[in-house]
């Protein structure tokens, strides 16, 4: 058995539906393959580098877990038909940060509430042209008077 | 008779990175540390600029490329 940490994106749709069925859901997967999860917790809610299945926003989760080498790849498979895991990273760890042992010990407290993620992870829709003709005909009449001003000084200056 | 040229001396950039290898924050979730080491574009910088010894570029380079793909730093911006 081998540490390993493992990270990993869900969908923002599971997340605000119950965040700790998708925490589950990772746990699932990983004891379904007999791995041993040791910490796990929400890391962080943010906004994409770049959309990913149309996705701006996404939701983190960050464990550490114990697993046997030859069960890393079958992991690996049921994380990649999985549609609700949008990214997944899994590398091996030396020991576990005692950070995360605390964090995570503290996700599991009663009364621990996740804030909900925002609604800014709307499937991306085409932005509409923005229609610039209608604020040009306003700034120009407005140009002459301005010009007029500068011959008037510079009379005075000579 | 000596041609001079008219372009200015340019001196390189100093590096970014202290020089102490082991460094915790070379790591894919410390990404605002990761984002001084990366162009406007967000592309890597060489060694040269950064500082880094081999060892500690090598790092850098699978710690951004980790972040890429978990979408924490984007590819390009």
């Amino acid at each position: 058995m081998n540490l390993y940490e493992g990270m990993f994106l869900l969908d923002n749709q599971v997340v605000r539906a119950d965040w700790k069925t998708a925490k589950s859901l990772v746990v699932d997967l990983i004891k379904k393959n007999g791995g041993e999860v040791v910490t796990i917790r929400r890391w962080d809610e943010r906004r994409l580098a770049y959309p990913i299945r149309g996705r701006r926003r996404g939701t983190y989760y960050l464990t550490y877990f114990k697993a046997a080498p030859n069960a890393i790849a079958t992991t690996r498979r049921e994380f990649e038909l999985d549609e609700r895991v949008l990214r997944y990273l899994m590398l091996r760890a030396e020991t576990v940060p005692d950070a995360e042992l605390e964090l995570s010990k503290a996700e599991l407290a009663e009364g621990f509430t996740v804030p909900p993620p925002p609604a800014d992870d709307e499937p991306l829709v085409v932005e509409e042209p923005v229609v610039a003709e209608e604020t040009a005909p306003e700034a120009a009449p407005d140009a002459p008077d301005a010009i007029e001003d500068v011959p008037a000084e510079a009379s005075t200056e000579v | 008779m000596v041609e001079y040229s008219n372009k200015p001396s340019r001196a390189p950039a100093p590096p970014i990175a202290s020089r102490n290898c082991d460094d915790p924050r070379i790591d894919y979730k410390e990404t605002t540390y990761l984002q001084k080491f990366v162009t406007p574009q967000a592309q890597m910088l060489s060694r040269k600029r950064t500082g880094f010894c081999t060892q500690c570029q090598r790092q850098l380079k699978e710690a951004i490329k980790r972040a890429r793909h978990m979408a924490l730093m984007p590819f390009v911006s």
